[in-house]
């Protein structure tokens, strides 16, 4: 592989990574939304990999290819069977509006670039250079957590909070030793186990998941 | 391992033993098995106290050899290094004679406490857990002054507290004021770990390491030093009660079951001097005079509104926890003396006054064992602590109201009472300081000196009043009247922890030469006092010899009696009834109770005490001239508390409430604050970077 190959094929996956995490602000239809999640997945994986082929790590790729059958399979798997499994398709009514969303990323966006400046000036490689990409998603993830309502919409928040922290330890590390990536991605899932059989209950107990509605709970 | 080493280890191994005991031995057995392994670790505990003070490298001896440094009086009698027992750290042990005292009075009052425990807690208080915290506090309480490193102090001292915690809130099903009695206690006693945590962290960042040899070969800058000083003497002064500080004490002393307050008033407490005594003369090894002033003026503050409270009360174990608040004042005058003295470059006053401070400690944990045991007899046979519905108990307990007696002689420092020996060791060094203490010296001694008369007169009129009241005369309730005596286990705790009084009183002798060595771990190189039957101070004029007095007051009183009886056998004796103003037979509620006994003392101090009075007249309805109902309520609340803690309270109290809106309950919210919180982190980062 050639630097320029290695920086294009990087700064691909990257991109993708970044642009489904966009578009999972814009999207309202839930099962768009898992295919944006399944997407980004995807992108993420191919970047461990570019990562792995870069550094002619066999464990790193290998590592890359266990991520992605996590975040790109099983995750999304599991989402689309609390999908299927009832309550409403659409994220009707977000906190703030699509297009104020969108607004919001841009801002977002600069906020991550500006803050990664000094970390970038630490080794300024391709690919620490593409940090900012990480953070942008990571403080996407969290404005999905905060202004969308419903519990699978959380789900996806989170998971893409989980996804940018991956993707900026691959980025800022030479590759992440097995054991503390394996050890993430068995906390992820058991938080998405968790979540989903928390999503069933909350249907079976208020026949909606709108998670204003737990309001009620507090004393 | 050493004598004192292996003394030592058997005492905490006893304690876990009888932990153990209790949470596996069967219902029945639990009581006993229990309280005999603590009694056994607590005495095992206490021959190891006493020989490390006796086993110590002589201050007497070093005098001539030992450069002077501030460590160099005496080494310790047994130390230990646990690296691996704890991560990160470790567990550092060490005994000197300083420690060794406090673990001697411990062990001497756990004997007491455990046996009485046999008897006292047949009655609700055998569960398991109850039972196990026990031997665990002793144990806290043993390890204490044994730390010798900065982590296994703090370690130790949060297991006592921990543990004591959970034997005030023992009886909280059965009165709601032992719950907000152990709300008070928490709060207090984790504010001063608070402080003791902070003050010792900051040391041992300043210091090489973080053991204790270390922090005392540190130079710290004077400013960290006061800040250490000053932060850890504000935590400790929070453990041994001292004004404005002491607002917990009056409420769990109380309401903790009786031998848990004797362990609590009588041991812990002390570990506040303790703390103070090792941290600012052992480690710190003095400082400006200012401190040592401050901490006079504290415990002279203390001693005064102790006693006061102690005076105008009429809850028998309240009365005795503002006893102890007073009695700790009284011991950090002498240690806030000794510090001065040893500033003002006056060895020999200083030695004086903190032997008279450490001899204190020891009299005043005898009679405070007494004290609140034979209280908690009280309370087992009757039911109230109220004096003011007691009365008649000689007749119905007489062995609890003979030791009773002798604690309440012992605790108003009249000869031949322990505390008499202690409070003129202590008056003698402020005394015979005052030629070279400077005009410092020259304005507080004899401040101090009136403080500790004023103090000693209050608690005379103190213990008559609940003597007085609470045994003598006639019943003035149903409770008192049915009043049966206690269990033998109880009785036997008590006249234990009574002869120990007497021995203490009469021989003061045995003891102090003892505490001259504790007090070279400080100052080294120096006795304090010589003699076998009288107490000779080294260097300075001065002599006591209880003994002596003792047998003078026996010879006089037999001598009166004897004269009374030859001068009244002359005339013809007749019996008639009292007069009583022809108002019908004396009843009970003729007598004197504890409220009106303290009147006078209210009136003299209404301005300290600014006692509320409430006259509530209810008149008939067809003539406001024709009263129905006359209530009358007088109470006397703790002022500093109303005036500083109340405030402090309310204004918390007030940013919860209004903190309120804050949480809807809407997840949303919760996760806004999150994400605002985060992206303002970045936003700072980014305007600052």
């Amino acid at each position: 592989m050639t630097d320029a190959l290695y920086v294009q094929a990087l700064y691909l996956a990257c991109g993708a990574f970044l642009l489904t995490g966009v578009l999972v602000l814009w999207r309202r239809e839930l099962s768009a939304i898992v295919r944006l999640f399944t997407l980004q997945g995807v992108a993420l994986t191919a970047l461990v990999v570019v990562l792995g082929l870069w550094q002619g790590e066999l464990e790193l790729v290998l590592v890359g290819a266990g991520v992605g059958a996590l975040r790109a399979g099983l995750l999304p798997y599991l989402m689309r069977r609390a999908l299927v499994a009832g309550g409403a398709g659409r994220e009707t009514q977000p906190l703030v509006n699509v297009a104020t969303s969108l607004l919001v990323a841009a801002v977002l966006a600069m906020l991550a670039y500006a803050v990664s400046q000094p970390l970038i000036r630490l080794s300024p490689t391709p690919a620490t250079q593409a940090v900012p990409v990480a953070l942008t998603v990571l403080l996407i993830g969290f404005f999905v957590l905060v202004t969308r309502k419903r519990a699978l919409s959380h789900v996806v928040g989170f998971l893409l909070m989980d996804n940018a922290i991956t993707a900026a330890a691959f980025l800022t590390t030479s590759g992440v030793p097995l054991v503390v990536e394996l050890g993430i991605s068995l906390d992820v899932l058991l938080a998405v186990l968790v979540l989903q059989v928390l999503t069933t209950r909350m249907r079976a107990a208020f026949g909606g998941t709108d998670l204003d509605e737990l309001r009620e709970l507090h004393d | 391992m050493n004598l004192v080493g292996t003394l030592y280890v058997t005492a905490l191994a006893g304690c876990a033993v009888a932990a153990l005991a209790a949470l596996t031995a069967p219902a029945r057995a639990r009581l006993p098995l229990t309280g005999w392994c603590t009694a056994v670790a607590g005495a095992v505990g206490a021959a190891a106290g006493v020989a490390a003070l006796s086993g110590g490298v002589s201050a007497g001896v070093s005098a001539g050899v030992s450069p002077g440094g501030p460590a160099g009086g005496s080494g310790p009698s047994w130390s230990a290094w646990l690296p691996d027992l704890l991560p990160l750290a470790g567990v550092r042990l060490a005994i000197d004679p300083l420690g060794g005292v406090f673990v001697a009075v411990t062990g001497l009052v756990t004997v007491c406490a455990a046996i009485y425990g046999i008897g006292y807690c047949a009655h609700g208080l055998d569960g398991r857990l109850f039972q196990a915290v026990l031997p665990l506090f002793v144990a806290a309480l043993l390890l204490v002054p044994a730390a010798a490193s900065v982590s296994t102090f703090l370690l130790t001292w949060e297991l006592m507290a921990v543990t004591s915690l959970l034997l005030v809130l023992a009886e909280h099903r059965r009165r709601a004021e032992v719950g907000r009695a152990g709300l008070w206690y928490a709060v207090m006693t984790h504010l001063g770990l608070v402080a003791i945590l902070a003050g010792l962290v900051a040391f041992a960042a300043g210091a090489a390491g973080e053991s204790f040899a270390e922090l005392r070969a540190a130079e710290l800058p004077p400013g960290a030093a006061t800040v250490v000083f000053l932060a850890t003497a504000a935590g400790f002064a929070s453990k041994a009660g001292i004004v404005p500080l002491h607002v917990w004490l009056p409420r769990a002393h109380p309401e903790a079951p009786s031998h848990v307050s004797a362990l609590m008033s009588a041991a812990m407490v002390n570990l506040g001097a303790y703390g103070i005594i090792r941290v600012g003369l052992d480690l710190l090894g003095g400082g400006p005079a200012w401190w040592w002033l401050l901490v006079l003026a504290a415990g002279a503050l203390s001693a005064l509104y102790g006693i006061l409270q102690a005076a105008v009360t009429s809850d028998l174990k309240r009365l005795l926890g503002y006893s102890t608040t007073e009695n700790l004042g009284l011991v950090l005058v002498g240690v806030g003396a000794a510090g001065f003295f040893a500033v003002s470059d006056l060895p020999v006053p200083a030695a004086l006054a903190l032997a008279a401070a450490l001899l204190h400690v020891v009299n005043h944990a005898a009679f405070k064992t007494v004290l609140f045991l034979s209280a908690g007899s009280v309370l087992h046979a009757t039911g109230t602590r109220d004096l003011d519905a007691l009365g008649g108990l000689r007749t119905r307990l007489p062995y609890t109201t003979a030791v009773f007696a002798v604690g309440a002689l012992c605790a108003s420092a009249l000869p031949p009472g322990n505390a008499f020996v202690s409070e003129w060791l202590l008056l003698q060094s402020l005394i015979h300081a005052l030629p070279g203490a400077g005009v410092a010296g020259a304005v507080t001694m004899p401040l101090a000196v009136g403080v500790i008369a004023l103090s000693a007169g209050l608690a005379v009129a103190t213990f008559v009043k609940a003597f007085g009241v609470g045994f003598l005369a006639r019943p003035r309730s149903a409770e008192a009247e049915a009043a049966r005596e206690s269990p033998p286990p109880m009785l036997a705790a008590m006249t234990f922890a009574a002869v120990g009084c007497v021995v203490l009183a009469l021989a003061p002798t045995l003891v102090v030469p003892a505490l001259g060595r504790a007090v070279g771990v400080v100052f080294p190189g120096r006795d304090v006092v010589s003699g076998e039957l009288t107490l000779r101070l080294a260097g300075v004029s001065g002599m006591i010899s209880p003994l002596l007095i003792a047998a003078a007051l026996v010879i006089a009183v037999v001598a009166v009696l004897g004269l009374v009886r030859l001068t009244a056998a002359r005339r013809a004796r007749r019996a008639a009834r009292l007069w009583d103003c022809g108002a019908g037979p004396m009843s009970a509620r003729m007598e004197y109770t504890a409220t009106s006994f303290a009147e006078p003392l209210q009136r003299v101090f209404d301005d300290v005490l600014a006692p509320e009075s409430d006259v509530d007249v209810t008149p008939m309805k067809e003539s406001a001239y024709l009263v129905e109902r006359v209530r009358f309520q007088a109470r006397v609340p703790d002022r500093i508390e109303h005036r500083l803690y109340d405030p402090l309270i309310a204004a918390a109290a007030a940013v919860g409430n209004r903190a309120r809106a804050l949480a809807t309950g809407s997840v949303h919210r919760y996760l806004g604050y999150g994400f605002w919180a985060l992206t303002g982190a970045l936003l700072v980062l980014v305007a600052l970077w």
